[in-house]
């Protein structure tokens, strides 16, 4: 390591030691959540723990916040909802881009706008209406309201992909007598492939995240998303010992980190926009 | 149906009828009408009258408008908001920007920025629920200030303000700073090496070449990267939410959360809708003024 010099040394340290130290609150997470909930004297919390006891507290946070339940909403959510939004920007993004209407971006900035509303705008009116059309804690409920939130980013993302596509390609399909709906299911829709998927996976991490719209629009421990539940679990009445409460933590955590770390190489590739003019 | 055209006759052929068209266009357009268009315009309504969810909402004129500026917990949820801003965007990004710099071109540079990034996929909740045990009285974080010999090992650190808004602030950045550090490096990949080598041949120090090159050629990316702490600040509501519900009292409250606690723990319905509409012009107000004076200085400079 002579070649380093001590420049390169020292930044290597400086480097090492902070990331060591961000990794700290993850080392401890992991540690406290698989301690026996018994074994957890409130002092001991830097100690490898001497049996695990994950399963078990995963088991005691079930019974206390129905967390099973949640999990598997969660899941249908987060891939129903994105799919969905996926289908329905892309439909847009073609419209718009490929088919050219009269004022394309006028539409364009129709389906996009929603997206620069805080959420607190639509908290009241969405309780208020889901509670009369008796969409409030139901499941399709959830659906709809975390598609809505999707669609903006996927229209965005699928409208600039579909403006990079070759115009020929439109006009060849025309030539070859295929229908608008063929075109676009048959050829633009495998072209944007890596696309919607980037677009699907920022939007599954996002919804398995969401707090404040399952909080306001959902109670049941079946119905509710997992994040409210894991607030639930957390909030001091709960009653849950800290190894609970970071089992808790780690099952509701772990879907979004391992799919976001898996996919990371589709970014850099769906979202570089306009990558199928060389293809 | 479109005729079979030969050749292009135009360069921006209108290649499919309005009939045709609006299939596509119209799910997402109604979609986003409904469920967020509506909802918003009613959202201003209503904070113009007083509802407690039952019943029909009363007209109030500006009463809740008046009330946001003499509210005590107003106050507050302002005061921390600042703080939150000022936090997210100084801590985050200047330490995103430092591990950028520090790893940028570096042999396993990607395995050196990976603990940073851990943290990002994380939910909001889940990072407080991390950090609720780390802050703890006499919890890790005490234990850390012992070793290190500085005062406070015992410290309630959510119970009092000013320490829960910035305990909650440090928790913050922990998983913020590791995609500002990815963003910086998608910036400095835009970089000409020529122009830091060039830099370095006329003897610049790496201190100087840091602020005399590399920053300014990083403007592009620092404009999009306060950009988005600044809007994500103003909406903090996930790790307060979970950690002290705005508390003790009001004291860490931030305006999301005060919103939310008005309207769904006070039924102060309208009263509610009037702080989320203060919440969007600020934000609004904040994204324009940012953007308009980055465009100010980006002309200056040329």
């Amino acid at each position: 390591m002579n070649r380093l010099g001590w420049a390169g040394v020292l930044r290597r340290a400086v480097l090492i030691a902070a990331g060591l130290a961000w990794l700290v609150p993850i080392y401890l997470l992991v540690v406290n959540a698989v301690r026996p909930s018994a074994a957890f004297t409130g002092t001991n919390e830097w100690t490898l723990p001497s049996s695990f006891g994950l399963f078990e507290n995963v088991a005691t946070a079930e019974q206390a916040s129905g967390l099973a339940g949640s999990l598997a909403s969660t899941a249908l959510y987060s891939i129903v909802s994105p799919a969905l939004a996926v289908v329905i920007g892309a439909l847009a993004g073609f419209g718009v881009s490929v088919l050219q209407p009269r004022r394309p971006f006028f539409w364009f900035m129709v389906a996009f706008g929603g997206a620069v509303f805080p959420a607190q705008m639509l908290l009241v009116p969405l309780f208020v209406a889901y509670a009369q059309l008796n969409l409030y804690n139901t499941p399709q409920g959830l659906v709809i309201v975390y598609t809505a939130l999707s669609v903006p980013l996927a229209a965005l993302v699928l409208r600039n992909f579909f403006g990079g596509v070759p115009p020929h390609l439109f006009q060849a399909a025309q030539i070859d007598g295929a229908s608008l709906w063929t075109t676009f299911w048959r050829i633009y829709m495998p072209v944007a492939w890596s696309a919607l998927v980037a677009v699907f996976i920022l939007e599954f991490t996002f919804i398995w995240n969401d707090l404040l719209f399952g909080l306001t629009l959902a109670s049941s421990n079946s119905v509710r998303p997992v994040m409210p539940a894991l607030a639930s679990l957390q909030s001091a009445y709960g009653g849950s010992t800290i190894p609970v409460v970071l089992a808790g933590g780690i099952v509701a955590s772990l879907p979004p980190v391992v799919v976001f770390l898996a996919a990371q190489r589709f970014f850099a590739r769906g979202l570089t926009l306009s990558q199928v003019a060389e293809a | 149906m479109a005729r079979v055209r030969l050749a292009p006759r135009s360069p921006k052929p209108q290649v499919a009828k309005p009939l045709a068209t609006a299939p596509f266009i119209a799910p997402a357009v109604l979609v986003v009408v409904a469920l967020m268009y509506l909802p918003f315009l009613y959202s201003v309504y209503i904070s113009f009258t007083s509802y407690n969810g039952l019943g029909a909402p009363r007209w109030d004129g500006i009463a809740n408008y008046v009330q946001l500026f003499h509210d005590p917990e107003m106050a507050d949820a302002i005061r921390n908001t600042a703080v939150w801003v000022a936090g997210g965007v100084v801590v985050p990004v200047v330490l995103g920007l430092g591990l950028a710099v520090l790893t940028y071109g570096m042999r396993h540079g990607p395995w050196y920025r990976l603990p940073f990034l851990l943290p990002y996929a994380m939910s909001g909740a889940g990072i407080a629920v991390i950090w609720g045990f780390i802050l703890q009285p006499g919890g890790a974080f005490g234990d850390i200030l012992k070793l290190l010999g500085i005062p406070g090992s015992s410290t309630a650190w959510l119970s009092y303000w000013p320490d829960s808004t910035l305990a909650m602030v440090v928790a913050s950045a922990w998983q913020a700073t590791g995609v500002n550090c990815l963003l910086f490096v998608v910036g400095l990949q835009a970089v000409p090496v020529a122009v830091l080598e060039a830099a370095e041949i006329d003897g610049a120090k790496a201190f100087t070449k840091f602020v005399r090159v590399t920053l300014p050629l990083l403007r592009p990316m620092t404009i999009v990267v306060v950009g988005l702490a600044i809007v994500g600040t103003l909406k903090t509501f996930d790790i307060v939410w979970v950690m002290t519900q705005g508390g003790p009292g009001y004291t860490s409250t931030t305006l999301a959360t005060a919103m939310y606690s008005q309207t769904f723990v006070a039924n102060s319905y309208g009263y509610g809708a009037a702080i989320a509409v203060l919440l969007t012009v600020v934000t609004g107000l904040a994204s324009a003024t940012y953007l308009k004076q980055q465009v100010q200085v980006g002309a200056a400079k040329r």
